[in-house]
């Protein structure tokens, strides 16, 4: 063969079979066909998903947000890369936060709740007796699309139509979609919440928020991978290493302190449009040495507004604003600003 | 100039098949070339002291205080994790090296592989030799790659000594705070710098495309140089996270992952994954520039 | 620079040994690099077992054409075949047996020459890996680089390297040695060494390229010339048919040479003074009459003898009518 034709074809077959492996790992996983599944009502649906128990799994959770605010590194909630949730099927779990190059761990063996975080290296036991698991931890919480989805779907099934639409592939498993759509009533910045329920254990595999206006999922929390099947028991217990910094936490005292310090927040609203009001802890804003954090971030993230419930700063982001006024009352809500001032209004 | 007239050629017509050098032989004289070299040296003894220059000291500043904020880019909160864990501190090292450092050594051995060369007019001899051009390509990548894995490899074991010094073998923890053995916590480095290499590997490959078209090895070191920091421009920039992915270092901070137990490996399946494709565009865009061009 | 093939018509062109099948050729080769044209039409026949010197000027493409012949370089057009295989197709096949010096000496400065020899002969098809370090030493010894051959190349001289690179395409027996100006940087007596060695290589029967700018040493050393000019071979041929074809002349010794010139001027027969004696053009006249003319004038000959028409003489003819036939074209 002509060497430069030669050259040309090894050039081309080259760099088309590295360009397809660059493409493949471009395309998001779990994309793919939607599933052919067996129709199911959404009562139905909804029904198998509260009675199910989540059975024994390992897998990663993805976070991802398009709030619209700027990138804040070291904030908490919206810096989380990922999560490793590992769960026996009987109540101990594992999961792993991965926030950038340290790692949140929290195992719970059976009563006991280890926390541990690499990048301090403390390691914090709790006496999880008193509270439900799901409760015990708001990290937890989040990283469990299981308790995410299902209470999500109570709480809403009277402001919302509930309905099945469709399949979608997730984690490379078949689920169902249940979409939850605002009834029109309701004043809302968003559009619906889907959820995706894997059709064998009807276990929630994805959450999804949509707003009005956009294609994309404002937040979306879910599955990337997931695997069904026993674990290693060693997952679920946890020694502290050598070294680590040891403390043990009642968190239930110290949660129940700063509520009475803050007073009880409380539900304007209800549906989709319910807002939370309540009064900030003075000194979270006011001394300690995260006041510069806290306030400093406000101003770069808020803008001022007044009216007759008085003044403060605005955070809209694409699911929600909130508005921290200037005499340390807050509101917020997946809902516009006119509702938040409403809110404000009524004392 | 005396008379050795015995090296004469006997006429021999029945010897005029095709015949070339054995590939192992110019393996050894292209691996003897590279580490002749006193820059490679020096490069591999600035490597290996990296590792103990971190681990001293974070010895002297003693207590590293908390870190603040936690995932801080390149491995800046593993550093702080590294004081008093033998296990993170060669991946530590490995995490930060492997921003710039690492790097730019990949594309320097890549430069002086045939820019490098060309420019001594030494590319001439073994071609005339000869060494067929895809022979010759093969050869160097090799080369590229050996040296990739001696770079990841002796930060490791510096590392691993450094580490296993100041804080003896108890000290191996895992990110998700899990005691490991001594040969869990090497096989966890191995991995590491396995990975490490083979990334470097792919940076190697495309130093190679690139000093293919060049004279300069130091076109090629500036290349790469700019490469490698608008890719990481680029990593930070949301708005273009559909060109991450094949962005090479996209994976590069998830070298953190060995460190977790147990261990993720989604990450750096796709990041070896990435390398891979990387190596196959460059490598063979290299031989089609190598096997047209004038020696 | 159109198609102008073979300038001067010489005699001898292409008139070699038909015999055996040529060591080295060359068909129409073209070379282009953009729009500038390195070498063009470019026929060449090398001999087997001849010396061939390659003459010509700096950027007459000696060097583009050697390069092509050995395969580095890919023609534009046309065809080369070394030792019976297409060039660069065949270089496989070709190359083990050709030795080359290319564009001077290319070698590694941290490495010393020994360690630079030995990384070339990892690369020789025909040795064996026992055989490298003994072809190495042997080829230093034969270049005068045995004392040197520990020390860091970049401490070599001029001469050195030159050397170094003449031991590298001596490091197997070939059957063919391709020397690009392998003189350059030499003094005398390596220059010497230098046509002492092909002398060698001749003798044993192997077929020799020498590209130079200086004519002395093709002609001291060559069996055959090919004097390229501006990218065309102008004279290709035997070196002794060459020479002859030069103006006819006759030099003349003699004790009083400006009277010799003086009287032959009176004759209206040219001539000019010249190191080995007086020297007559024979274009209008003959040897007799010269020699008549002379004595007539009372001139004392010690000897007259038919004139070697120097390369010197031929080498700056044919380029010269080149570049005029170009101007009046």
């Amino acid at each position: 063969m002509n060497p430069k034709r030669k050259a040309l074809a090894v050039a081309v077959a080259g760099t088309a079979l590295g360009a397809a492996g660059l493409g493949l790992l471009a395309v998001p996983a779990g994309a793919g066909e939607a599933p052919e599944l067996p129709p199911v009502g959404a009562q139905a649906l909804v029904q198998s998903v509260l009675e199910a128990d989540p059975p024994a799994l390992a897998g990663t959770v993805a976070f991802d947000n398009q709030l619209g605010l700027p990138s804040m590194p070291g904030v908490p909630m919206l810096d989380m890369d990922s999560a490793r949730v590992y769960y026996d099927g009987e109540g101990d779990s594992r999961i792993a936060v991965q926030d950038g190059n340290s790692e949140q761990t929290i195992v719970r063996d059976g009563n006991t709740v280890w926390m541990y975080d690499s990048a301090t290296d403390t390691a914090t036991k709790t006496d999880a007796r008193s509270h439900h698991p799901r409760e015990e931890n708001p990290q937890g919480r989040m990283s469990d699309p299981a308790a995410a989805a299902a209470d999500l779907v109570s709480d809403l099934r009277a402001s919302s139509t509930v309905s099945v639409d469709g399949t979608a592939r997730v984690a490379g498993r078949p689920a169902y979609e249940l979409v939850l759509t605002p009834k029109p009533e309701e004043r809302t910045l968003l559009r619906e919440v889907r959820v995706a329920v894997d059709s064998e254990s009807r276990l929630p595999l994805r959450l999804s928020v949509l707003t009005n206006g956009t294609t994309e999922p404002a937040l979306q929390l879910g599955f990337t991978d997931i695997d069904f099947g026993a674990q290693p028991a060693e997952l679920f217990e946890f020694t502290p290493p050598r070294g680590a910094t040891v403390t043990e936490a009642e968190p239930d005292v110290e949660g129940a302190r700063d509520a009475a310090r803050a007073g009880e927040p409380r539900l304007v609203g209800e549906g989709w449009d319910a807002v939370l009001v309540g009064r900030v802890p003075a000194d979270v804003l006011s001394g300690g040495e995260e006041d510069g954090n806290v306030r400093g971030m406000l101003d770069r993230l808020s803008t001022r507004v007044s009216g007759d419930w008085g003044s403060g700063q605005l955070v809209s982001t694409s699911i929600g604003t909130a508005i921290l006024t200037d005499d340390g009352r807050f509101a917020l809500g997946a809902v516009p600003q006119q509702v938040l001032t409403k809110a404000l209004a009524t004392r | 100039m005396t008379e050795t007239l015995e090296s004469a050629p006997p006429p021999s017509p029945a010897a005029d098949g095709p015949s070339r050098a054995p590939l192992p032989r110019l393996l050894r004289a292209e691996l003897r070339w590279i580490f002749r070299r006193p820059r490679t040296l020096v490069v591999l003894g600035l490597l290996a002291a990296i590792p103990v220059i971190i681990g001293v000291a974070l010895t002297l500043v003693d207590s590293p205080g908390p870190p603040d904020g936690g995932g801080d880019g390149d491995g800046g909160s593993l550093v702080a994790t590294a004081a008093g864990n033998a296990l993170v501190l060669p991946i530590a090292a490995l995490a930060m090296a492997l921003g710039l450092l690492l790097p730019l050594t990949a594309a320097m051995v890549g430069g002086d592989a045939l820019a490098g060369e060309q420019a001594h007019g030494t590319l001439r001899g073994w071609l005339l030799a000869p060494v067929s051009r895809g022979r010759l390509l093969f050869v160097k990548a090799f080369g590229v790659a050996t040296f990739a894995v001696c770079a990841a490899g002796v930060m490791a074991l510096t590392g691993i000594v450094t580490g296993l010094v100041i804080n003896g073998t108890d000290a191996l923890v895992s990110l998700s705070g899990t005691t490991l053995t001594f040969p869990e916590a090497l096989l966890k480095v191995a991995i590491a710098a396995g990975w490490v290499s083979l990334q470097l590997w792919a940076v190697g490959a495309v130093a190679l495309a690139i000093s293919a078209c060049t004279e300069h090895p130091m076109v090629v070191l500036a290349s790469v140089l700019g490469g490698v920091v608008v890719f990481s421009v680029l990593q930070f920039l949301d708005a273009l996270d559909w060109l991450h992915p094949f962005l090479l270092n996209a994976s590069w901070q998830d070298l953190a992952d060995v460190l977790r137990d147990p261990m993720p490996g989604g990450a750096l399946a796709e990041g070896a994954l990435r390398a891979a494709c990387y190596i196959a565009i460059a490598l063979s865009l290299a031989y089609a520039r190598l096997s047209t061009k004038d020696g | 620079m159109s198609t102008a093939v073979t300038g001067v018509d010489v005699p001898g062109t292409g008139a070699s040994t038909p015999a055996s099948p040529p060591a080295a050729r060359t068909r129409g080769l073209r070379k282009t690099y953009g729009s500038t044209v390195a070498v063009d039409h470019v026929d060449l026949d090398i001999p087997e077992g001849a010396v061939l010197g390659m003459l010509g000027p700096n950027g007459s493409g000696k060097t583009t054409t050697i390069r092509m012949l050995l395969g580095l370089v890919r023609p534009t057009a046309g065809e080369a075949s070394l030792l019976g295989h297409p060039m660069p197709a065949g270089a496989a096949h070709a190359l083990p047996h050709v030795g080359a010096l290319v564009e001077g000496p290319g070698f590694h400065p941290f490495l010393s020459g020994r360690e630079n020899l030995l990384r070339l002969g990892a690369a020789e098809p025909k040795l064996s890996g026992r055989e490298i370090p003994r072809a190495v030493d042997a080829a230093l010894e034969r270049v005068g680089l045995a004392g040197a051959a520990t020390r860091r190349y970049r401490g070599y001289s001029l001469g050195m390297k030159q050397r170094l690179g003449l031991a590298a395409a001596l490091l197997v027996p070939r059957r063919m040695v391709v020397l690009d100006e392998p003189t350059n940087g030499l003094d005398p007596a390596g220059t010497r060494e230098v046509r002492s060695i092909i002398a060698e290589l001749h003798a044993a029967g192997v077929t020799v390229l020498v590209s130079s700018h200086l004519l002395a040493e093709v002609e001291a050393t060559c069996t055959h010339v090919a004097v390229l000019h501006a990218g065309t071979v102008v004279a290709q041929g035997e070196l002794a048919e060459l020479l002859e074809s030069g103006s006819p002349g006759l030099v003349v010794s003699t004790p009083d040479a400006a009277e010799a010139v003086e009287a032959l001027r009176r004759n209206r027969i040219p001539s000019r003074l010249t190191p080995e004696g007086v020297r007559v053009d024979l274009t209008a006249t003959t040897a007799p009459e010269v020699v008549s003319a002379l004595v007539h004038a009372g001139v004392s000959v010690h000897e007259a003898r038919r004139a070697r028409t120097g390369l010197e003489d031929l080498f700056a003819r044919l380029t010269q009518q080149e570049s005029n036939g170009e101007v009046s074209r």
